[in-house]
């Protein structure tokens, strides 16, 4: 059984239609990739999964379940935007709001001076809200949203505004919750923290979702042809050999664009000849490259 | 699943109680109060009330001589025992010695003014039709209605006295004479009213019930401005924080509303508690019993009857306003522009206000106040009015309760509905039609 589901989701706003039947489903123990620009319809999926709006059309499904309001206690919402009190103390308001999603008063504090302490932060307990930086706000954002175990979690660009040592924490700490068996839904702009995380993705595009499906599958599907070549010395001709359609000097070498997989081996061949190769790779295509690739081809 | 609901009951009133501001203006009201009610106090020992005014008159040897019935030496002299009588003096009189001519009279008595030994003086000028001297109060004030009220007074009974003892009356007859004439307005009731009237009140109990009328109708007011105003920007402030989206992934928006109401309305009973409080405890302290009693101010006065009835319009007014005040602060997304928002709702409870206090407290029994004590957002300040001023049928009374509890359930229902389609909608101020076509969204 899925931990969630959604099958043929339609939302419009007016004229305009926000998520054109997005179908999709996510496992427990899983982080689910949901990309897209600005305005793809990312967060209208996710308020309709979190029942803040109502889809036009379409079932979403917890569990097997349809949405009831029990099933609140068993989400958590990390929003894009802080949603915090800024005047209230952070012990006061995330135990309120621990205490809202049915944990007792006791639990609750017990898990937030855990997180806390996780974080490296336990002085912030008896702290307002305002004092805190913005990458401290989305620690306390962030605990406020897991502090009940949620079974669902929804992450709305969850590493936005964070320096790279907060980034790395709390990526270490979404995948705590996947290894714990929460599932995550999960939305960014960064293709690299979804090629770290994400087992499967639904990239939309202009409330369309274009491109679905398990991460090394779709990889897959996408043609190797870039080629990495390091090398100690210069390397001449590699313009004129065949299937190759350009080429980019980089300081550790170049960087090739190959037609086809096949003509990496005469790439390596004549750099052999010429001088010593330290690295030599034809690349997986990355994420970035499929979704500008995917996006863009659809821009038209 | 009531658990969600007391919880945001409790975090609402915790955090307004907790918050300087409030305790801040709550102390300042408290203090004013207090203030307020001491000042008839202060005043009186400020003002030297206790002091008598001093008037000045000639003391002419040539006017001792005569022997006329009215002579300016014997009025003083009556005049002197007259006020001497007094448990506290209102006048004293000082001898200003005769200078000889009228001018340098004049000149002496204006010069004891202007020394201050005197606050004005007096003058007799003959006046044979009446047969008592045309007297003259001067001073440097334009109208000393006091002084010259008690003079006025003095001077009647003066003149009385002396006439009465040169005639011979007996003693006996002189006392009913001098006894002023008892006259006491008792409001009856000729139905089967609900009204505090009707049981024979004095005019002093009239008093009270009209001042009682007038401080509930106010604090009423003052409740409904402030905690709506207040309910309204929180939950603006909600929305604008964007704590909305996670409250209402965490608790049903219904609970969350009403939570909040029912938290800032319990926040409110604590502030008025203390308010009164502080004014049955000022008001009870000796020196201000006295003096206001002397006012004809006592606690005791007041009709229980009447504070039970306040206090039951009292909380449906503060609930029907209270949903609205929530409704329109789920509509606006920006604090500034609460303001604005909130204007219809403030002028529809200035409304009701103004009507009380300039048409029911003089004729509780017209048709305006009638009239709005049926109309929901008027008739918790008229019904009060009419309850504590006149004497409504018991029907009508439970009539305008039962249209107030239908029109708290009616705006509660649609205040939710607007509640729940508001708190997500964002940017400017939603159409009419627009917040219409949310509404119907969710059902």
């Amino acid at each position: 059984m899925n931990a969630l589901s959604l099958e043929q989701v339609f939302k419009q706003y007016g004229a305009n239609t926000a998520v054109n039947g997005i179908s999709f489903e996510v496992g427990q123990g899983e982080i689910y990739g949901l990309l897209g620009a600005n305005g793809a319809g990312k967060t209208t999926t996710m308020r309709m999964v979190l029942g803040l709006i109502y889809p036009d059309s379409g079932k979403i499904r917890y569990g097997g379940k349809a949405y009831s309001k029990e099933l609140l206690q068993g989400l958590g919402y990390l929003p894009e935007e802080r949603g915090l009190y800024p005047k209230v103390k952070v012990s006061d308001q995330i135990l309120y709001l621990a205490q809202l999603r049915g944990m007792s008063r006791k639990d609750a504090d017990a898990n937030l001076r855990r997180w806390l302490d996780r974080f490296g932060v336990p002085e912030y307990y008896g702290k307002k809200v305002e004092e805190l930086s913005k990458g401290n706000q989305q620690k306390i954002q962030f605990i406020a949203a897991v502090i009940h175990h949620p079974r669902i979690v929804i992450m709305d660009e969850a590493f936005s505004g964070l320096d790279p040592v907060n980034v790395e924490l709390l990526k270490s700490t979404v995948k705590e919750l996947r290894d714990g068996g929460s599932s995550i839904l999960f939305s960014t702009h960064r293709m690299e923290h979804v090629e770290e995380l994400c087992r499967n993705i639904t990239i939309l595009h202009k409330s369309n979702p274009v491109l679905q499906g398990n991460l090394k599958a779709i990889k897959k599907q996408f043609p190797r042809e870039r080629v990495v070549l390091a090398t100690d010395g210069d390397v001449s001709g590699l313009e004129a050999l065949g299937g190759v359609t350009g080429v980019t000097r980089h300081e550790y070498g170049y960087e090739l664009m190959i037609a086809d997989e096949a003509a990496g081996r005469p790439i390596l061949e004549l750099a052999m000849t010429q001088t010593n190769v330290t690295r030599f790779e034809i690349m997986e295509p990355t994420l970035n490259e499929i979704f500008i690739k995917t996006v863009g081809e659809n821009h038209e | 699943m009531n658990n969600g609901f007391w919880t945001v009951v409790g975090f609402t009133a915790k955090n307004k109680l907790r918050g300087k501001a409030f305790l801040v203006t709550t102390i300042i009201i408290a203090v004013i109060m207090s203030i307020g009610i001491n000042l008839p106090y202060i005043i009186s020992q400020f003002s030297g009330e206790g002091k008598p005014t001093a008037v000045g008159y000639l003391d002419s040897a040539a006017d001792k001589a005569q022997s006329q019935l009215f002579t300016s030496t014997r009025i003083v002299s009556l005049l002197d025992a007259y006020y001497e009588a007094q448990e506290k003096p209102e006048l004293k009189f000082v001898p200003i010695a005769d200078a000889g001519s009228a001018d340098a009279n004049e000149q002496a008595l204006k010069q004891a003014v202007s020394d201050d030994l005197v606050d004005g003086y007096i003058g007799f000028a003959p006046d044979p039709e009446s047969g008592f001297p045309a007297v003259t109060y001067k001073s440097e004030s334009l109208m000393e209605t006091k002084v010259s009220q008690s003079l006025s007074t003095a001077l009647q009974a003066v003149k009385m006295e002396a006439v009465i003892d040169s005639g011979g009356i007996s003693d006996e007859l002189k006392a009913v004479l001098t006894k002023p004439i008892k006259l006491d307005t008792v409001q009856i009731s000729t139905g089967e009213g609900a009204g505090s009237i009707g049981n024979g009140k004095s005019s002093e109990q009239q008093g009270m019930d009209m001042a009682t009328v007038y401080v509930i109708i106010f604090m009423l007011f003052m409740a409904i401005m402030i905690s709506g105003q207040m309910i309204a920007s929180e939950i603006t402030a909600e929305k604008s924080s964007r704590v909305m989206e996670i409250l209402i992934t965490s608790v049903a928006p219904l609970k969350a509303m009403f939570g909040k109401i029912l938290g800032m309305f319990l926040v409110v009973l604590a502030q008025l508690a203390a308010y009164i409080v502080v004014i049955v405890v000022n008001m009870t302290l000796p020196q201000n019993a006295d003096t206001l009693s002397g006012y004809g101010i006592s606690l005791d006065l007041i009709d229980p009857a009447l504070l039970v009835y306040a206090i039951l319009f009292f909380l449906t007014g503060f609930f029907l306003f209270a949903t609205l005040f929530a409704a329109v602060g789920s509509i606006v997304s920006r604090t500034e522009d609460l303001g604005q928002a909130v204007l219809p709702i403030t002028m529809l409870s200035l409304a009701g206000f103004y009507i009380c206090i300039f048409s029911g407290l003089n004729s509780p029994g017209s048709m305006l106040i009638k009239v709005s004590s049926f109309i929901p957002f008027f008739s918790p300040y008229a019904m009060v009015v009419r309850l504590g001023l006149s004497d409504p049928p018991l029907w009508q009374v439970w009539l305008s309760i039962a249209i107030l509890l239908a029109s708290i359930l009616a705006c509660g229902w649609l205040s939710a509905k607007i509640y729940r389609a508001g708190v997500l909608m964002y940017g400017k101020k939603p159409s009419m039609k627009e917040l219409f076509k949310a509404m119907r969204a969710y059902r």
